[in-house]
Formats: structure tokens, C-alpha cells, sequence
């Protein structure tokens, strides 16, 4: 039985053949170090970087590339953006729809830089309401942080209405957009985005390690770290312009590769029709997932403003066990638990039951997928009715 | 370190109800730590699960991993859910007298 991959909400796999394709030709042919010497191999290998900054700074229509940040991942770059945006007396508002990427940033700020955090709820459909976070809004508010779209329940929060607030009032927004790069178009623009926090890893297609930042024009972060830049070697002191102000070493040369494939795939097939791909299946597994008795879906009434990521529980049962009896009955992967989003869980009163079981959709499932994942809790929900009904009995 | 008391009988038990005594296990310990699972009355199927856990263990010192228990005995993991209601970590593996596993099963 071949394995049915659900999980990548947590990372796409597999990847485009491209991007393996051309990760392995390309280090094979240009694995130097990019922008420390003039040969020709490592000016070409620092053309790929340039390029690949472009082509992110035009995926996301930011109007310089320079400010196109590469970073480890989303956890990475939400670090460099967040230490280096607040300081002691600040205040910086987020939401509790945020993975961890966004919120132990934030509390260690809170706990060790002297910043005031404060979390916005999300209302019972599972989106944050733009007036309810602005009403949060203080004279030393300096950065709000939000998630654009919820890695445990798919939703897609409102960010150009909150960013419309946060210019109105001179806060910067931060937006974590793991979960929707390179399944949702992103206008930094449009949306009154200041810093885009992504990661190449997921539904960008490209490989793990790699991920980034834009940055607007007009926004600064304090560089926290300092070292090598192969740019102006005698200067003491760390450089100040983007991109070196906030890139520290070697890039990731493989990485960066494998992120111009899959970014490349990503506009050869069309986020439109990725989407869209991905939506009708999602529409498929909650139908199917409804029907099923004993089986309860959070946020998932409608499926207007949400990504394929969804989360659900068989009513009386850990998600942890319905996770394992996917994995070794059905060969069916998925993640179960609180997600690295444990304030979603808060909410939803799922941290007592340890979490909850999450599908998260990739473009290369196929409705055979979506059918075993309804068949697979079908047939463990059935197990669990009949035996309630024995112990009843 | 925490006693249990089943049947008339007091057990050595670590904070989760595991065995701390493997040595006296019997198949009357492990009625007992099946009464913990709801279980009173240990079917054949119960202890085929039971007897290739406590078989492995000595063999190996820990629990085999969930994919090799199902494959071994022949269950499917759901089956062994409806045997063992807290499931092969907390359930199968308590009544073979095996300590909490850490990850495998």
C-alpha cells in the first residue's frame, strides 16, 4: 500500500521534480561560495542568488529586490524581524490564531526586552476581526503580528484590512506567511504588508533550510547579528544595507537553488490553478469527513477565505491515537497534537485533549488521496461507535 | 515510589501505573494491571498481544515498534485499540509488565 501524504501543512511532498532536478545539477555544476570571489563559476552561482531574490521580490510585488532577506525558515526570519523591530517599552499586538514562529518570539521579548504583548482572539469561524485588533491599538504600539493564514485551520486572516489600520496609525505589521507562499497570491503592497516572513520548504516547493524575508522600503530592522558578507571585508562594524544588514555568512546555495525550481513551477503551473486544485479536494474531504458520525471539524463551516488545511477529531478519542491507527492501518500521514499553535488549541478547548488530528492538502494529492482519508476515519470511527455501543451495552 | 493495590494484591508502580518489579510478573499480575484497562476477562486475542510485548521485551529490553507489533501478531491497530482501550503504549504494554515505553509502540 503506497503511502498517502497528508501532511504538508508541515512541509509539500513530494517536491516538482524540477526542484530535485535541479538542486542536484545545479551543486554538482555551482556548488562555490556565491559573492566572495570573481571567477566566473562564483559570479555565476551569485547570479542564481540575485536571481532568485528577484524572482521572490516580484512573486510577492515588492519593489526591491535588495530587501528580499534569505533566512534559515519562517522561524528564522520572524526572529531577525521581531528582535529587531521591538524594544523595551513597546508594545506589540498578535493574535492566538499564531504558530510559535510568531508567539515565542513575542514572549520572550515579553519576558526578557521589557515588550507588552498582547493576543487578539479569533471569533468562532476562525478569523480576526481588523477593528478588534485595532482597538488594542496604544500610543507605544510599534508592530502587530499576524499569521496570514492558520496552519491548524486553514483560515485566511484579512491582512489588508488590518494593514489598512496599522498604516493609519504608524504600526508596522508583520506577516507570517508560511502557510500561504506559493498557494495564495501576496501583494505586499495591496495588503499594507511592512515585513513578509516566509518559508521556502512548503508550499513555495522548495527544500527544508531555507526561507526569508521582504521587507518594505521605509521599514528598518536592527541587524542582531553580524559577520561575514563577502562585501567590503574592512569594514569593522556589520553592514547596513539590505540584503547583507540581515544575511550573516554563506547562504544556503542548495537551498536557494531548489527554491528558484520550485518557484519556477509555481508560475509554470499557476497559483490559480494550484489553488483551485487544492480547494476542490479540500471541498471533497470536509463533505466526506461530515458524514461521517462522531466526527467534529473546527472552522470549517465554509470554505470562503481558507487554504486545504484543516483539523478534526473522532469525538471520545485522542487525536494522537486516530493519528498512529492512519499511519499504521492506512499508511495515511498526518500530524496530530497542538501544531507549534498551541493559543488555536486554547481556544478551541482542544489543549485538553491533546490537540486534534490536522490534513493538510499538497498539489500533488489526487482525489484517491481524499477518498482513502475519508474511508481511513470512516472505518476508525466505526470501530470506536461499535465499541462504545459493547461498553454501553 | 507509588503503590497499587489490584485484587488483594499491592504493586510497585511508577507515576503512570507501570510495573516497577518486572521480575514478578505472571499472567495473574497481568490479570490484575488488565483490570486497570477495564478489561476482566483477558480474551486469546488479549494475550497473543500481550506475550509477543513480554516476549520482545526480554528479548530486546524495550517494546517493538508500533509497525513490527501490528505486522507480528497479525492486528490491525484499531483491533488492538478495542482490545486494549488506553492503546499499545499506555494499555498493551502496562498489563505485559513492560515499563512506559518513551516512542516505540
Amino acid at each position: 500500500m503506497s503511502m498517502t501524504y497528508l501532511d504538508n501543512a508541515a512541509t509539500s511532498f513530494p517536491k516538482p521534480e524540477e526542484t530535485y532536478v535541479f538542486m542536484d545539477q545545479f551543486y554538482r555544476t555551482h556548488g562555490v561560495n556565491p559573492g566572495r570571489s570573481g571567477y566566473d563559476l562564483c559570479m555565476e552561482t551569485g547570479q542564481l542568488v540575485d536571481d532568485t531574490r528577484k524572482l521572490l521580490a516580484r512573486f510577492f510585488n515588492g519593489t526591491d529586490s535588495d530587501r528580499l532577506i534569505f533566512a534559515y525558515n519562517s522561524t528564522d526570519a520572524l526572529n531577525l524581524a521581531l528582535l529587531g523591530m521591538l524594544s523595551s517599552g513597546d508594545h506589540a499586538i498578535t493574535t492566538t490564531v499564531e504558530h510559535n514562529s510568531v508567539l515565542r518570539p513575542l514572549y520572550h521579548l515579553s519576558q526578557h526586552a521589557g515588550v507588552e504583548v498582547d493576543h487578539v482572539p479569533f471569533d468562532a469561524n476562525g478569523f480576526v476581526d481588523p477593528d478588534a485588533l485595532a482597538a488594542r491599538f496604544k500610543p507605544t504600539t510599534r508592530v502587530v503580528a499576524v499569521n496570514h493564514a492558520s496552519n491548524v485551520i486553514g483560515t485566511v486572516q484579512p491582512i489588508a484590512e488590518i494593514g489598512r489600520r496599522c498604516r493609519e496609525h504608524g504600526i508596522r505589521l508583520v506577516v507570517d506567511a508560511s502557510q500561504t507562499a506559493g498557494k495564495i497570491p501576496i501583494d505586499v503592497q495591496a495588503m499594507n504588508v511592512d515585513v513578509l516572513a516566509f518559508t521556502g520548504h512548503k508550499s513555495l516547493m522548495g527544500p527544508t533550510g531555507i526561507g526569508g524575508l521582504y521587507v518594505q522600503e521605509g521599514v528598518e530592522i536592527r541587524q542582531l547579528r553580524a559577520g561575514g558578507t563577502g562585501v567590503r571585508s574592512a569594514q569593522r562594524a556589520h553592514l547596513v544595507e539590505y540584503p547583507w544588514r540581515l544575511e550573516y555568512g554563506t547562504p544556503n546555495v542548495l537551498g536557494i537553488a531548489g527554491l528558484n525550481a520550485g518557484l519556477k513551477w509555481i508560475e509554470k503551473t499557476g497559483l490559480a490553478a494550484i489553488d483551485a486544485h487544492e480547494m476542490r479536494l479540500m471541498r471533497r474531504l470536509v463533505d466526506g469527513l461530515h458524514e461521517v458520525p462522531n466526527v467534529s471539524l473546527y472552522c470549517q463551516d465554509s470554505l470562503d477565505n481558507h487554504i486545504a488545511v484543516m483539523a478534526f477529531n473522532l469525538d471520545g478519542f485522542e487525536a494522537g491515537n486516530t493519528g498512529t491507527i492512519l499511519d499504521v492501518d492506512h499508511n495515511i500521514a498526518c500530524r496530530t497534537g497542538l501544531h507549534c499553535a498551541p493559543m488555536v488549541h486554547e481556544q478551541l478547548g482542544l489543549d485538553k485533549i491533546h490537540g486534534a488530528v490536522r490534513f493538510g492538502i499538497g498539489p500533488f494529492n489526487t482525489d484517491d488521496d481524499i477518498t482513502a482519508a475519508i474511508g481511513a476515519v470512516g472505518e476508525i470511527a466505526a470501530v470506536r461507535a461499535k465499541k462504545m455501543t459493547r461498553t454501553r451495552g | 515510589m507509588a503503590t497499587i493495590e489490584l485484587n488483594g494484591r499491592t504493586y510497585t508502580v511508577d507515576e503512570n501505573g507501570f510495573l516497577q518489579e518486572p521480575e514478578i510478573w505472571n499472567d495473574d499480575v497481568a490479570r490484575d494491571f488488565a483490570t486497570t484497562e477495564g478489561i476482566t476477562d483477558m480474551t486469546d486475542e488479549h494475550w497473543v498481544l500481550v506475550r509477543y510485548l513480554r516476549d520482545y521485551y526480554l528479548k530486546y529490553g524495550i517494546a517493538p515498534m508500533v509497525r513490527k507489533l501490528c505486522k507480528e501478531t497479525g492486528f490491525r491497530l484499531a483491533q488492538v485499540y478495542d482490545l486494549f482501550p488506553s492503546g499499545p503504549a499506555n494499555g498493551a504494554c502496562k498489563v505485559a509488565g513492560l515499563p512506559k515505553p518513551t516512542g516505540c509502540v
